[in-house]
């Protein structure tokens, strides 16, 4: 080994490692430096409606159950209100985030979190993860979606539904129920998300209070028979469904929309509408500010910006969410829940019984 | 990898041990031995504790978290995860040792070429070729079942790459090099007169590899073996991504699941334990591989000429290296290209997360740039330790330091978590756990390397300094040190590869808005863009095959 190699080689590493640092602004510890001062100048029992007048700046920490292309324009769009805020993203599954705010109890991280479904916020909330915040646009929204305690406010509706390939199903053969998705006839012609994502989470959990444990159990066991494939996530299943490689898909209204968009022949139902069934489930999003957060008035400023009609506007406008506060127009094609009959699920109670989703999960050995 | 400490011609070996035995006198007395004990006992008692905190975990979890995995899971992952590991370990050996064969020891056209695309698909983590394959071959929707389709107008069946076939396919691809690299020094190493003496005796051709040349390549072919069996136990992104359920991604959707950490912790005892079996048996398999002595009257095996076995031997080499080279490396770039090409995605590629390209890419580099660095300082005083002073204690403290090996990504993030939550709360979720992660995981390869180039360099060298009028200390900088200094870096740029690969424990350690590539790449493909994520991935390749070809170059034939 000579010399003069191993001389060249280090000296290719170095450019190699000079030429990436002047693209990134600053290195990272820089912005703490000067974050550290104005963030420690608001105290954390600042009452909720006091921060108006403090400039709002620093690092904001989101740690967000909404995956990141969900939650990407949403910031971009706050960023350009508050250019002074460094937002901090950590996007992950929901009960992954919620791990990880218990174990940082003692030693906070994150100024928010986002989440896909209520459970997992209302189950936080019950151990004492957020510190309380109402926006003024609260009073607007309709009062189930927010918190009595106002540890958690909703931002969105997503209804869970069934979409299809227009190629590879007739008109007369479509599902009405999710409980034909357990019908033979659809044998390995099925793609849903899996055990770790949030809003299938959800939907269990919502199914467990609806219909109990064996119905719930037997279902899960009839979509396994069926030989569904469940994947990480539900772009793949609706690009999945797009392709043509399955023909139903177990989604959230909007992935129906958004493979619309891309030019593929799907379709959608909005099932379990008929007499006896179960109703239109739906997931609500929501935020919280978390307790011993480093920079509350920018994440309550973050928390008014969502509420706010140009917040709400971008959930419908860029991902077609249904958006709780009242006025904010739906995207063109997305069907107002109005005609639809939903299942109503007492939050506050699923979440006592998150567990038992978990075990009802591991026992089936849900992918 | 060329550990030939060849004995010294016996005429000077008396003197020199006299002089020795003098130094060692003169070095006891010295404080320095036990300064260096103390460093090395030191260094072994950081990479120690995540893996005792986390025994310690398992064994102190509650009895119903054990009772509930007793009953529905973890056999059914042992079994999982066994069998995943001596299916791709075989698949490994048998196409690492055959490739080995054909470029070493026979007259494959184009042997130079190959042994590079051989070597090079160590640039690319499993995870990414896994994504590759799984974009091309996913039944139905895959590119290949629908070009077949499209061509002959009728659904095609193809081997799907889920599950656990695909998992294995995948897994033997990507780590194969490992085999062929060790059994290829082994091939060439092999003294023409073994299987000579054998075709003497009438052994046909077939028989004389079976009965000589295998038996020979023995003590490198397991140790390629047994490294391959330690990455399977540790993988994660293949087996996530092609959804076969093993410990490491058990313990990862465990820790994404229900807000529990005894479970989590349950698996990962378990997991080390069974990591830690393997490890043994490697570090034995190590003691053992005594390099064969070259005498003068050493020649090269002969070449094996092929003859009508050449254009098989050639379609088959050139199908390793196109599934495992070509492919990834051609539908990376081509997604690439799309990317750059689509305004909206090159958009979305350049500003993601909360941070640009050059952000996530710097950030791997200099966080694998640290821990290389790290790596091989912390490996410095446990190798002279082991090498220069043998003793019982050495030897353990030098054990102790390979257990990194045994400690798979996901494992190492949980103890951290854990441990630095609680133990050092200012250093959790800074870029700085990255590292330590990173450390703790490779510096058994840096210490392998430190140690390889120390037992290269002859302790006279120092004791010349010794007894000139050094200090051990003095010595060490003015002698030893530059001797080794090309082993440090090899040993760094291993540890530099294997940190930017690294997924597992950067996903669950990186604070918010710290991105790497492969984090970069992990998120996008799991989200099913994988044509943004293909310039991550194309890069993250292309600079992990600097500090690689900088390693090959060091063997003679890939000069």
């Amino acid at each position: 080994m000579s010399l003069p190699r191993i001389a060249s080689l280090l000296f290719i590493l170095v450019l190699l490692l000079t030429a990436c640092t002047p693209a990134s602004p600053a290195t990272p510890e820089v912005p703490t430096a000067a974050a550290l001062p104005e963030s420690t100048d608001v105290p954390t029992d600042v009452a909720a409606t006091e921060t108006v007048d403090q400039p709002i700046s620093g690092k904001l920490v989101i740690y967000s159950g909404r995956s990141e292309p969900l939650i990407q324009p949403v910031i971009d769009a706050f960023k350009a209100e508050y250019p002074e805020v460094e937002v901090l993203l950590k996007a992950g599954s929901n009960s992954e985030i919620a791990n990880a705010l218990i174990e940082e109890q003692a030693n906070t991280q994150a100024d928010l979190f986002i989440t896909t479904e209520l459970f997992t916020v209302q189950s936080l909330a019950q151990q004492g993860i957020f510190q309380p915040y109402r926006p003024a646009a609260a009073d607007q929204l309709p009062p189930e979606f927010v918190d009595p305690n106002n540890n958690w406010i909703g931002l969105t509706l997503r209804a869970r539904v069934i979409m299809y390939n227009t190629d590879l199903v007739v008109p007369e053969d479509l599902p009405t129920s999710i409980f034909d998705l357990t019908d033979p006839k659809w044998k390995g012609k099925i793609a849903a998300a899996g055990s770790t994502n949030g809003s299938m989470q959800a939907q269990i959990a919502a199914m467990r209070q609806l219909l109990g444990e064996e119905e719930t159990e037997a279902w899960l066991q009839g979509l396994l028979d069926n030989e569904v494939t469940f994947f990480g996530g539900h772009t793949d299943v609706r690009k999945a469904v797009g392709a043509g490689e399955f023909a139903l898909g177990l989604v959230n209204h909007y992935y129906y929309h958004l493979q619309l968009a891309e030019g593929s022949k799907v379709g959608v139902i909005y099932p379990d509408q008929g007499d006896g069934q179960l109703g239109l489930i739906t997931n609500t999003t929501a935020v919280a500010v978390v307790k011993g957060a480093q920079n509350v008035s920018a994440a309550q400023a973050f928390v008014d910006f969502l509420v706010s009609e140009q917040g709400q506007k971008l959930f419908a406008e860029q991902n077609y969410e249904y958006p709780l506060l009242p006025g904010v127009p739906l995207r063109d094609g997305v069907q107002p829940l109005e005609s639809f009959r939903l299942a109503e699920v007492n939050v506050a109670e699923a979440a006592l019984d998150s567990d038992a989703t978990f075990d009802l999960m591991e026992k089936l050995e849900l992918p | 990898m060329n550990r030939s400490d060849a004995p010294m011609p016996p005429a000077l070996v008396s003197p020199l041990q006299r002089l020795r035995a003098a130094s060692n006198r003169l070095t006891t007395r010295s404080a320095f031995p036990v300064l260096l004990a103390g460093l090395a006992g030191l260094v072994a008692l950081f990479l120690a504790v995540p893996v005792v905190y986390i025994i310690l975990r398992a064994v102190g979890a509650d009895g119903e978290a054990w009772q509930r995995l007793l009953q529905a899971r973890l056999w059914k992952l042992l079994g999982n995860t066994l069998l995943l590991m001596l299916a791709v370990t075989g698949g490994a050996l048998v196409t690492g040792a055959s490739m080995a064969w054909l470029t070493e020891r026979s007259d494959l056209p184009g042997r130079k070429y190959f042994r590079w695309m051989f070597a090079l698909p160590l640039a690319i983590p499993a995870y990414i070729g896994g994504i590759v394959h799984l974009a091309l071959l996913r039944p139905r929707g895959g590119m290949l079942p629908r070009l077949l389709e499209n061509l002959l107008g009728q659904p095609v069946y193809t081997p799907s790459p889920l599950g656990f076939w695909g998992a294995a396919f995948i897994l033997i691809l990507f780590t194969f090099p490992y085999v062929y690299l060790l059994s290829g020094a082994a091939f060439r190493s092999q003294h023409a007169s073994l299987e000579e003496a054998a075709r003497m005796l009438g052994y046909r051709p077939l028989r004389t590899f079976f009965s000589v040349a295998l038996p020979a390549m023995r003590p490198g072919l397991l140790a390629g073996a047994l490294l391959v069996a330690l990455d399977i136990l540790a993988e994660y992104g293949t087996v996530a991504l092609l959804r076969y359920e093993t410990f490491s991604s058990a313990i990862f959707v465990q820790l994404s699941g229900r807000y529990d950490r005894s479970a989590a912790a349950v698996l990962s005892g378990v997991l080390v334990g069974l990591a830690v079996i393997i490890l043994w048996a490697e570090l034995r398999s190590q003691g053992r591989a005594r390099f064969t002595q070259m005498e003068s009257s050493w020649r090269p095996a002969p070449t094996i000429r092929l003859g009508k076995w050449r254009i098989p031997a050639l379609l088959v080499a050139g199908g390793v290296a196109f599934t495992s080279l070509l492919v990834p490396v051609g539908v990376l770039t081509t997604w690439s290209i799309q990317a750059v090409l689509d305004p909206e995605t090159l958009r979305s590629v350049l500003h993601s997360g909360s941070m640009g390209f050059s952000n996530f890419a710097w950030n791997s580099l200099w966080t694998s740039f640290l821990a290389a660095l790290l790596a091989i300082t912390l490996s410095v005083p446990v190798a002279l330790f082991s090498v220069r002073h043998p003793s019982r204690i050495s030897r353990f403290i030098a054990r102790v330091c390979q257990v990194g090996y045994a400690i798979p990504g996901v494992v190492i993030a949980l103890s951290l978590v854990l441990l630095v939550n609680r133990a050092l709360p200012f250093l959790y979720a800074t870029p700085l756990i990255v590292v330590i992660a990173y450390v703790l995981r490779h510096v058994p390869q840096a210490v392998r390397a430190s140690e390889a180039a120390l037992n290269q360099v002859s302790p006279t060298l120092e004791e010349a300094a010794r007894v000139s009028g050094r200090t051990p200390v003095q010595a060490f900088v003015q002698v030893t040190f530059p001797l080794i200094l090309p082993g440090l870096l090899a040993g760094g740029a291993l540890v530099f590869l294997t940190s930017l690969k690294e997924l597992p424990a950067t996903l669950l350690l990186r604070p918010a808005g710290f991105d790497t590539l492969a984090v970069r790449v992990w998120v996008w493909a799991s989200d099913g863009f994988y044509v943004q994520a293909a310039p991550a991935a194309l890069f993250l390749v292309l600079i992990s095959a600097v500090p690689l070809s900088f390693l090959l170059r060091r063997e003679q034939i890939f000069k």
